[in-house]
């Protein structure tokens, strides 16, 4: 299904708005006083249309939907504004006459579709549900033949079957379908979907995706999208809001917030954002942190991070209105007539291609630093039933080179082997077969001892900056820890470490917990560095952060690398932040690699009908293009790898499978041009499926 | 200023209590924890002799002081149970880390005793080896540490399974860390804090383990008091002088609750898990 269908504006004539949220203000008490978490939200969704509320952690848009559900965590409260539902007012209801509200008039799906089924009921009987809460009067049968009806809406294969099925038979695309379902069971007005798909792989968004806008236009019903990805906004929504620091920042249709955004953190957060259909050296970022609510500066909450205020005194005084700046644009700026000349003055690019010629390497001539060659790693997983092992190949003989000095990006979705391929790598766990080349040295079977010494050249940065920093330990205690092992303790190389990634030598005797996710990931980079490693394995090192701090990291990363000279394998499943930061990337399914080659060869003409869907289910941060694109929607989900596909491991949700894929595994060898490998019998090919929009321009 | 909260109060005021009879009686000058009269035996509490002496809480069936044995009492069970808790803390420790942290066949074995001896009841344990070496109060200590380290050995290992695979813990095995390394620097920190908590837990455990076996008479023996062996010495007289009883009994709850609440209120301040998740 095109997205056109989607971004159709609303059609129908009336104005009467399905839900009107008015100065919504939601405290929590702390220690100071009460803690503002949202700060007069207000807005209007229309009959047929999607709204996107978009902003990074702490914005409050999760907030101010559960308050409209009434559904605020205590001791969270509403403290004043207005929630009007169909013209009735929310805000006023008992809880008893809100249950009747919740799941018949208005219905919600949550983000993590792992936890909100209920593990012991079967999938049906959870559906059945709520059907019978809100159609007391409807007969067995009849709720059961519902449920059914429902379960083949979202498209799930089979349902008769399904229904009578628990939910650890589904995977986390169908359980998230199993939501909708439930969320749709009463055909209500309106759905609110909390960030409905960031749990989920890119290519399994997509299909869910496809699913809401199926059920939505079956029944009408209008939606709330609150999300954090620019690119799922740009593509679904109708009407976008954007929160930051609790405070609504802009409010207008999808077109003008991408094309002409009239406030400074709008244009900061979609220039700060990499993109697949640009080539920029560095990524705009917008300096500083998320506010801290209970430390919410005075005047305009975004002016210390604001390049467009630069200190000037409304700003840092006086709460800017949100006031009209065009047809249903309202904008949260005391300047924001000055934000079109100010983006188009600074660096911010808003659209167009900037060649930074001079920022591409020359392809490797010099020796790897890192070598691996038919890499295997089984895991013997002992039978739930019977006697005995299977295994399974989580990585399945894979080689790969790394040059000095530039970036492999490895990217595939969950399950993929991609790091479990980084641990064997670094040696955490031990391969089944294969060679691991670290300079030139075989590190495959180096006893411990031996191997000790040689760790401080392949150092590691994980994803999680919460579990990744000792929260016993103090930063200095952090960072001075590799040198202390190796017996090269010295406090001022701990300091200069801290000045290398952008921190004040004064943090250093803070513990972790106090500080924010962008500053605990730098402080692992500074531990990182500390020994002088050669190679760095970023293991989804910026998946965790927010757009804005997700920019000043990749940005430290490429100048870090600039200068020290680093060779970074930069796994990822976000194949935007790959594009912007690769020289050469390597694509992985099932455990083996199916595509190799520069960054403008697979990105520019993926060989893989893997690699063309995955980029092609990516949303772009564009509406215009978004609705001008045809998507590839794999269908079904990533097999099991304990028993994977005979022959080639994709064919099961390949377009291009015939029976010689089947029964003939292609080996992965150059087959579109010099150096570019791909593991495909039909690569050569071409596909049809290429869609226009992805022809990414090579600088 | 921080707020106390209600039950912090109350456990601190029990052991206020606890603490001012076992350390500040023993500096009186009335305090004689084996003086017999037998002139004045079985007084109730603030009952006074014939030679015009004022009993606090009374006295017993040999017209001993009972404010003076309880204060004694109370020192014999705090030695006991300290030391037990701090002997099985230190072994289960060692060998929860040693078996969470290296796996396989260490694992197996160390987790193998300590089922092995879970499947045996402790009490019963108890009272067989005392009823062979014999008992006495260092024994005891030692014996009730060596039979209750699995409590501390189960949660160290659990906790050394999630460490060991943290991020913190495999960088630091990136940068050439050691075993040893690992274990000293990043497992037992963050252990310790909860076997603290278990060892509070534990240390009221004990102290009614020491006094269980004290009234069977395979704990302390008289003349020494205890707790238990008082309870056990006064259950004769129940009716005719429940103070007997009922007093050792009132000191020992104050002891145990006040150590049981006041471990809740540690629990909650110390637990780095629920940082983590605030600062998130």
């Amino acid at each position: 299904m095109s997205s056109m269908d989607q971004n159709q504006p609303p059609t129908s004539a009336s104005p009467e708005p399905v839900l009107s949220v008015r100065d919504l203000v939601i405290e929590v008490p702390s220690e100071q006083g009460m803690t503002r978490l949202v700060d007069g939200a207000t807005f209007d969704v229309f009959p047929h249309e999607v709204f996107g509320l978009v902003g990074e952690s702490g914005s409050g848009k999760s907030m101010t939907m559960l308050a409209v559900m009434g559904l605020l965590p205590a001791p969270v409260q509403l403290t004043s504004g207005k929630v009007i539902l169909r013209g009735q007012s929310l805000t006023d209801l008992s809880f008893e006459q809100m249950r009747k509200v919740r799941g018949k008039s208005m219905s919600m799906v949550f983000q993590d579709p792992m936890t909100s089924l209920n593990p012991v009921l079967r999938v049906g009987s959870q559906i059945a549900e709520t059907v019978r809460l809100h159609n007391p009067a409807m007969s067995k049968a009849e709720v059961r033949a519902r449920a059914i009806e429902l379960l083949g809406l979202v498209n799930i294969p089979d349902p008769e079957r399904r229904y009578q099925q628990y939910p650890n038979e589904f995977s986390g695309g169908m359980r998230q379908r199993v939501m909708i379902a439930i969320a749709m069971a009463n055909d209500p007005d309106l759905l609110i979907a909390d960030e409905p798909t960031t749990a989920l792989d890119v290519t399994i968004q997509a299909q869910v995706m496809k699913v809401l806008a199926r059920v939505r236009a079956k029944t009408g019903a209008a939606m709330v999208l609150i999300t954090h990805d620019l690119g799922l906004v740009a593509e679904t929504a109708n009407r976008v809001a954007v929160m930051y620091g609790g405070r609504m920042m802009e409010r207008a249709p999808v077109d003008p917030i991408f094309a002409q955004p009239r406030h400074p953190y709008t244009v900061g957060l979609i220039s700060s954002l990499p993109r697949l259909d640009r080539n920029v050296g560095e990524l705009y970022s917008i300096p500083g942190q998320v506010p801290n609510l209970a430390k919410r500066p005075p005047g305009c909450v975004f002016h210390p991070r604001c390049a467009l205020s630069d200190g000037r005194s409304p700003c840092r005084e006086q709460l800017p209105e949100f006031r009209q700046v065009g047809a249903d644009h309202r904008s949260a700026c005391h300047f924001a007539e000055e934000v079109a000349e100010w983006s188009r003055k600074t660096a911010v690019v808003l659209s167009g291609d900037v060649a930074h010629g001079s920022d591409r390497k020359e392809p490797a001539t010099k020796a790897p630093v890192l070598r691996i060659e038919q890499l295997s790693k089984d895991f013997a997983i002992r039978r739930r039933k019977g006697w005995g092992h299977d295994h399974l190949k989580a990585v399945r003989a894979v080689s790969l080179s790394l040059a000095s000095g530039r970036t492999l990006g490895l990217v595939g979705e969950s399950g993929c082997g991609k790091s479990t391929l980084g641990r064997l790598i670094l040696r955490l766990i031990d391969p089944t077969e294969g060679k691991i080349w670290l300079m030139d040295a075989d590190i495959t079977t180096m006893k411990p001892s031996r191997l000790r010494p040689k760790r401080k050249e392949l150092q590691v940065v994980f994803q999680d900056p919460y579990a990744s920093l000792d929260p016993r330990m103090t930063v200095h205690e952090v960072i001075a820890e590799p040198l202390r092992i190796n017996g090269r303790y010295n406090a001022a190389r701990v300091n200069e470490l801290l000045q290398h990634v952008g921190l004040s030598p004064e943090v250093a005797g803070r513990r972790p917990p106090e500080f924010s996710g962008g500053q605990r990931q730098r402080i692992a980079i500074a531990r990182a560095l500390a020994l002088g490693p050669d190679v760095m394995i970023l293991d989804e090192a910026v998946s965790a952060l927010d757009v804005s701090i997700q920019a000043q990291v990749i940005n430290l990363l490429k100048s870090l690398q600039r200068e020290l000279g680093l060779s970074y394998l930069f796994i990822s499943h976000d194949l935007s932040v790959v594009h912007h930061i690769s020289d050469d990337v390597a694509v992985m399914y099932l455990g083996k690699l199916i595509e190799f080659g520069s960054r403008d060869q697979v990105f520019g003409s993926p060989a893989h009908p893997y690699t063309q869907a995955l980029l092609s289910a990516i949303p772009a941060p564009d509406p215009a293009r978004a609705r001008s694109s045809e998507r590839i929607v794999l269908s079904g989900d990533m097999p099991n790898p304990l028993s994977p596909p005979s022959g080639c491991a994709f064919r099961t949700r390949c377009l291009k499978a015939t029976e010689k894929c089947a029964q003939l595994e292609p080996e992965l060898v150059e087959r579109t041009g010099p150096a570019h490998l791909s593991a495909c019998h039909y690569a050569d090919e071409s596909g049809v499926e290429q869609t226009s929009r992805r022809k990414v321009g090579a600088s | 200023m921080r707020k106390i909260r209600v039950s912090t109060g109350v456990a601190l005021a029990l052991l206020f209590g606890i603490l001012l009879l076992i350390a500040v009686v023993p500096l009186l000058p009335t305090y004689d924890p084996y003086g017999q009269n037998l002139s004045a035996s079985l007084l109730p509490p603030g009952g006074v002799s014939f030679d015009g002496r004022m009993y606090l809480l009374g006295t017993d069936t040999l017209g001993r002081d009972m404010v003076s044995r309880l204060a004694l009492a109370g020192q014999v069970s705090l030695f006991i149970g300290f030391s037990a808790v701090i002997v099985s803390l230190v072994i289960g420790v060692a060998l929860g880390l040693l078996a969470g942290f290296f796996r396989g066949w260490v694992e197996n074995v160390i987790m193998g005793i300590a089922d092995l001896q879970l499947s045996i009841p402790r009490v019963l344990l108890l009272i067989a080896v005392a009823a062979i070496l014999g008992s006495g109060v260092f024994k005891l200590a030692i014996l009730l540490g060596l039979t209750s380290w699995v409590a501390y050995g189960r949660v160290a290992r659990a906790m050394a399974l999630s460490l060991r695979e943290r991020e913190f813990v495999l960088s630091a095995t990136t940068q050439g860390a050691t075993a040893t390394w690992n274990i000293r620097k990043h497992l037992l920190p963050n252990v310790l804090p909860q076997m603290l908590i278990v060892g509070s837990y534990e240390l009221g455990q004990i102290i009614v383990l020491e006094s269980a076996l004290s009234y069977l008479g395979l704990g302390v023996q008289p003349p020494l008091p205890s707790w238990g062996l008082m309870v056990s010495e006064g259950q004769t007289y129940l009716e005719l002088d429940p103070w007997l009883s009922v007093l050792p009994s009132i000191a020992l709850f104050m002891l145990v609750a006040g150590v049981q609440i006041y471990s809740q209120t540690f629990t909650s301040e110390n637990d780095m898990s629920a940082e983590v998740v605030k600062a998130s």
